[in-house]
């Protein structure tokens, strides 16, 4: 954790943390510079007090900063209120997947030959979950940055709307960025057709993977195993309940969404490839 | 009056309030079960189905404990229904439409549809009626009648769009630039969604402007937002990149052959024009060329806006 003392405001600022529990007084204010939002969080005698606000797309930035103020933001920032629920002032941001699909899309397709297979790392967004007291709470899920959506479907008719994310689709998982609002998602692409398989986009079942966190702190989920057998419309998905093994060791911090059918996931999705 | 089956009566109203009773608090509790595992309009459906079953249960036997015969109530029942059923076409009419309606399934409650105009939430389908409430919250009430005859377009059956914007733009703009502008708009924005791609069509060379139509798909639920969005940021867009959004106007030119109107300047300042067929305008002629032209009223048309 690095702590650096802020000129203007005197604050210091260290890097934020999931999982962890801060301690909050009575009147004190944290706030927190992520991905495009910064977060203010106020305890109150009687409320705890959310107040966000958008940063501009533009700005690329890669820590997460953390500081303790007695001030508050001018009224241009949203505010939420909360009631306590008990008498404790701490509060704890843990990380959420995207509660629909996402679907990847590469900015350049890429193509995997017949019987081949890769693994692709792909950067998830993440939502912040605001939970308070020993309980956990829950006060709201954020989400930490504008994420377009898109049409999973054969026509306009039947389909389904997802998220939408461009990726580089890495293959070597040094060249991606870590960002801590960014988990890492391994997707393993099995091609067990005769004929090439060009990966324009897929659809990563976001709501069914864990958070982990590993020893440095990243953020992984679980792999993905996708089985490409006969055509391009339907595929195998299996999603593993155990942390990935690149990631190293690692604790789980954010259960699924959803329950997975069994424990590990395997079955025929339609529009796998869009 | 001592001749009266006054048991038998107190029976029969006693199992038709036992009836009403039962009746609201099984379909309540149907609808509650239906809510949680189906839409809200299967639940309508079945809670109503519920209700009118009970009821007429409990109504028959009510009866037959006052004495009643049913066989002399359905005979009787059949005499009046032709008597009634003269005098009410349109209710049965109406009723009739209603469960084509049922069948047919056009839309469902919470769908937003328009009919004949007036466009609205579908809060309830009933025997003779389909309840809509529109966006300013106002109840309106369409017989069944009207909708089975009438177009009426769901806005919620499909859960996305298409949404068409038309933006003109001047003749002296860069259409190309335009393009990119728009489709840059309608990327950036979050409800406009990624694939069906976002596209342009150049629709007209209007009278004053080049018609140009965005058209973006988004979800269904979020037209009007998306509308409004999507204007502001045109706006916006061209705004800051200089590109003109004209509106209506008329340029009044006196045509080659035409002589050009005269224009001079009285004591007070004020400019009196006037087309003379004669005179040429000698005022002008030793001034400089560009004011000489100004004067003649030539190469700067009159805009009416």
């Amino acid at each position: 954790m690095q702590n650096v003392v802020d000129r203007k405001s005197k604050a210091i600022v260290r890097d934020g943390q999931w999982g962890h529990a801060y301690q909050l007084g009575s009147g004190e204010t944290q706030r927190h510079d992520l991905s495009e939002t910064r977060l203010w969080l106020t305890l109150l005698d009687r409320e705890w007090q959310i107040r966000t606000e958008k940063l501009p797309r533009s700005e690329e930035r890669s820590r997460w900063t953390e500081s303790l103020s007695l001030t508050l933001p001018g009224s241009g920032a949203s505010l939420q209120r909360f009631i306590r629920p008990d008498e404790s002032g701490t509060v704890t941001f843990l990380p959420a997947l995207a509660g629909l699909p996402t679907v990847i899309r590469p900015y350049e397709p890429l193509t995997i030959p017949p019987q081949g297979e890769c693994t692709i790392y792909v950067g998830t967004l993440v939502w912040m979950r605001v939970c308070v007291g020993s309980q956990l709470h829950e006060l709201a899920e954020l989400p930490l940055a504008a994420q377009n959506m898109t049409w999973v479907g054969s026509n306009t008719m039947e389909g389904d709307v997802c998220y939408s994310a461009p990726t580089h689709a890495r293959l070597m998982l040094e060249a991606v960025p870590k960002r801590p609002w960014r988990a890492i998602s391994p997707v393993l692409v099995r091609n067990h057709r005769k004929v090439p398989l060009l990966l324009e986009r897929f659809s990563l079942p976001t709501p069914l993977l864990g958070i982990y966190r590993n020893t440095q702190g990243q953020l992984w989920t679980s792999l993905t195993t996708v089985t490409c057998e006969t055509g391009m419309n339907a595929a195998r998905l299996k999603v593993d309940s155990t942390v990935p093994v690149a990631a190293g060791e690692a604790e789980l911090l954010s259960a699924p969404r959803e329950k997975a059918e069994r424990g590990g996931l395997i079955r025929t999705v339609d529009r796998m490839f869009g | 009056m001592s001749g009266l089956p006054w048991a038998g009566w107190l029976a029969g109203i006693a199992l038709f309030a036992a009836g009403f009773v039962l009746a609201t608090l099984a379909s309540r509790s149907v609808a509650r079960f239906m809510l949680e595992r189906s839409s809200r309009h299967h639940a309508a459906i079945v809670r109503r189905l519920v209700y009118y079953v009970i009821l007429v249960l409990f109504t028959i036997a009510g009866l037959r404990e006052a004495g009643f015969a049913p066989d002399v109530i359905l005979g009787a029942a059949g005499i009046l229904t032709v008597a009634i059923g003269f005098a009410s076409q349109t209710s049965a009419s109406n009723m009739i439409s209603g469960i084509f309606l049922m069948v047919e399934k056009p839309f469902e409650i919470g769908n937003l549809i328009d009919v004949d105009g007036t466009m609205g939430e579908v809060v309830a389908i009933d025997m003779l009626s389909v309840k809509l409430r529109t966006p300013d919250n106002l109840y309106v009430r369409i017989p069944n009648e009207t909708l089975i005859k009438t177009k009426v377009v769901n806005r919620s059956r499909f859960a996305i769009r298409r949404l068409d914007i038309k933006v003109g733009i001047a003749y002296a703009e860069d259409i190309d630039r335009a393009r990119s502008l728009l489709l840059g708009v309608a990327g950036q924005s979050p409800l406009c969604l990624q694939e069906p791609k976002p596209f342009l069509l150049v629709l007209d060379f209007g009278a004053s402007s080049i018609d140009l139509q965005l058209s973006c798909w988004i979800q269904s639920i979020d037209t009007l937002t998306a509308r409004s969005e999507l204007m502001i940021g045109i706006k916006q867009a061209f705004d800051s990149e200089g590109i003109e959004i004209p509106f209506p106007h008329t340029s009044v030119y006196a045509g080659a052959h035409s002589e050009p109107f005269r224009i001079e300047l009285t004591g007070d300042g004020v400019p009196v024009a006037e087309q003379t067929e004669t005179q040429q305008p000698t005022e002008t002629t030793e001034e400089d060329p560009a004011d000489a032209i100004k004067a003649r009223g030539e190469g700067a048309p009159t805009e009416t806006r």
